[in-house]
């Protein structure tokens, strides 16, 4: 079910909203959870399985771990220190064994459903060069929905139990809501369980504020989705579909385009998911703060995506960085190498596993791995010539705050991303390579024959200027919605009737278009 | 407190850590310096630093770092 769906809009949600607000208020979370499990049922029928393995090992992962913790806390101030030192390490050890099934259980059932296929290939393609005649079967497999999302989700939990950042849940609804909510399950935003689980669970009294928020930024979403990004997604496909036809200031255009189409329909989803959650008084994380603001690709990456960024750090980048073998990796690089390198090593040895993971995470191919190591060496060399980058300021007296400066960084960082992008958006590494390449050659191809006519462009132009326009004021710490609210009565509803009109004519919908799937749904 | 101010100037230069009392939430240092900055502590301090400590609140100022750094030396 598609968030810009006629049915969703209108039928799934408009029905889900009364039935909650009829519901008695400590009930209210019922009708979430049946609500995201038939949505969860119509989208992906009976992987629904896939998901209730998920919420049943972390439910009962956690008690078990909570239940370790409390036998051990009983009887610590009645040993001996010797003794209480040796019953805490038994004590932490079985706990690590529940936590590490708990991950192992979950992360192995997404790695095998989402890259068996991607794995197989491989190592048949290096059996059939070495000629062992070893295959491995092809099996059909079909990924249930959100599984990147809501496993990620889970293992957050069940880590945050075992740190002692969590307590237990003890009651299954609320963990299996948290963990299947609907307005998260396609595209995220991952959730954490101390942001989410309890705002969830508890019913939420009608705000009429609050309520017109959640319809603004669901009309805000979808304008970003169905009047820009579907409507990008034609010249896309149409250059990247034939990447060979073009060349020069086409392929270049279609990068940025494919950067405001990837933008437009994820940020746009997510403001129907956070609009969605605000008609049931339920605060869903934010996933963006105006990326393209960034000045380095570190700041990007805490601006894009910030959940799955949030979730790296936590899960991956700390516990690998603080290692014990890590740490001896640092001081052994100290001893041997240099001081510098002794402290950027456990970081940047760290972050490999950091890239990596964000790379297959977006998918099984090699052009992924490729995705993650792009920006994994772009970092890296951040962190090696950070010495050199100093003395740079140092010799040319160039303030890093100065206006100029902060635009060029910013158009640094810009062009660094949209060259991920294009690595992102072509079909193998051998077209990004071709591509990139075919960027400094004369152009080829015509500018009104990619997919869109003026009329189009002119609208992506516009709907492009718009966001910046609004980013631009976010950036600056100014609340729209606010800012909208304040306003008289006749103009407010001239903004509203204004866009939803803009999405009625403009959107990306009727004959010459295609449905465009929410593109991070495929992850 | 030396010893942590120069871990600090030496991770990353041209920050007043005397004066700045919101290092992470001004963002005049980041997650990798944060890390690069804990893993200097362990080894000059010995001490142990878990995930668990790497929050905010601990990074904001030199004051902070410094009754991390003390808490876990008698932990």
């Amino acid at each position: 079910m598609s968030y810009t769906s006629y049915f969703y809009l209108l039928f799934f949600l408009g029905v889900l909203v009364v039935l909650y607000y009829l519901m008695p208020l400590k009930k209210r979370w019922l009708v979430l959870l049946g609500g995201s499990y038939f949505f969860y049922w119509l989208a992906s029928g009976k992987l629904i399985v896939f998901l209730l393995i998920t919420t049943v090992t972390v439910y009962l992962g956690a008690i078990a771990m909570e239940r370790e913790q409390r036998a051990f806390d009983a009887v610590r101030k009645s040993l001996e220190k010797e003794e209480r030192k040796a019953k805490k390490a038994a004590m932490m050890c079985r706990k690590r064994h529940i936590v590490l099934a708990m991950v192992l259980i979950n992360v192995g059932l997404l790695a095998f459903l989402k890259y068996y296929h991607f794995f197989s290939e491989n190592v048949n393609a290096l059996g059939s060069c070495l000629r062992l005649g070893v295959q491995m079967p092809a099996l059909k497999l079909v990924m249930p929905l959100g599984i990147s999302f809501y496993t990620l989700s889970a293992v957050g939990y069940v880590i945050d139990v075992y740190r002692g950042q969590t307590a237990a849940d003890h009651h299954f609804g609320r963990l299996a809501l948290f963990l299947s909510l609907f307005t998260n399950i396609t595209e995220g935003p991952i959730s954490r369980y101390g942001q989410l689980a309890g705002q969830t669970f508890e019913g939420h009294r009608a705000d009429y504020r609050q309520f017109t928020f959640g319809a603004q930024l669901i009309l805000w979403g979808l304008f970003q989705k169905m009047v820009l990004a579907d409507r990008a997604a034609l010249l896309v496909s149409t250059v990247f579909g034939s990447p060979s036809d073009y060349s020069g200031g086409v392929v270049i255009l279609a990068m940025f385009v494919y950067t405001l189409q990837i933008y437009a329909d994820f940020a746009g989803c997510m403001d129907i998911v956070r609009g969605s959650g605000a008609l049931f008084g339920v605060e869903i994380a934010r996933n963006f703060h105006q990326p393209f603001f960034s000045r380095s690709i570190g700041e990007f990456w805490r601006r894009w995506h910030m959940t799955l960024g949030a979730w790296f750090k936590d899960y991956i980048f700390y516990p690998v960085t603080l290692s014990k073998t890590n740490m001896k990796l640092g001081r052994w690089a100290k001893k041997h190498l240099s001081p510098h390198l002794g402290q950027v090593m456990p970081t940047a040895f760290a972050l490999f596993f950091v890239w990596l993971a964000n790379g297959l995470w977006h998918g099984a191919a090699w052009k992924y791995v490729a995705y993650g190591m792009y920006y994994y060496v772009l970092t890296l060399f951040g962190l090696l010539f950070k010495p050199v980058i100093f003395n740079f300021y140092e010799r040319t007296g160039i303030r890093k705050d100065s206006r100029p400066w902060q635009f060029f960084l910013m158009a640094r960082t810009f062009i660094l991303v949209n060259i991920g992008m294009l690595l992102f958006r072509a079909d193998s590494l051998h077209i990004f390579a071709d591509m990139f390449v075919s960027m400094f050659r004369k152009t080829t191809g015509q500018w009104l024959e990619l997919g869109l006519d003026v009329h189009d462009l002119a609208v992506l132009a516009a709907g492009a200027g718009l966001m910046l326009a609004v980013g631009i004021l976010r950036e600056k710490g100014i609340c729209i919605r606010e800012r909208i609210a304040s306003w008289p009565i006749v103009f407010r509803w001239t903004v509203y009737t204004g866009a939803f009109c803009a999405i009625v004519l403009l959107g990306a919908y009727g004959s010459g278009y295609g449905v465009v799937d929410p593109l991070y749904a495929n992850f | 407190m030396k010893e942590l101010l120069d871990i600090l100037n030496k991770v990353k230069p041209g920050v007043d850590y005397v004066n700045e009392k919101h290092l992470v939430s001004d963002e005049l240092i980041d997650s990798l310096d944060v890390m690069t900055i804990v893993t200097e502590i362990c080894d000059e301090f010995d001490v142990e630093v878990l995930p668990t400590d790497v929050v905010p609140e601990n990074f904001e100022s030199v004051e902070a770092m410094w009754q991390l750094i003390t808490r876990l030396q008698e932990d």
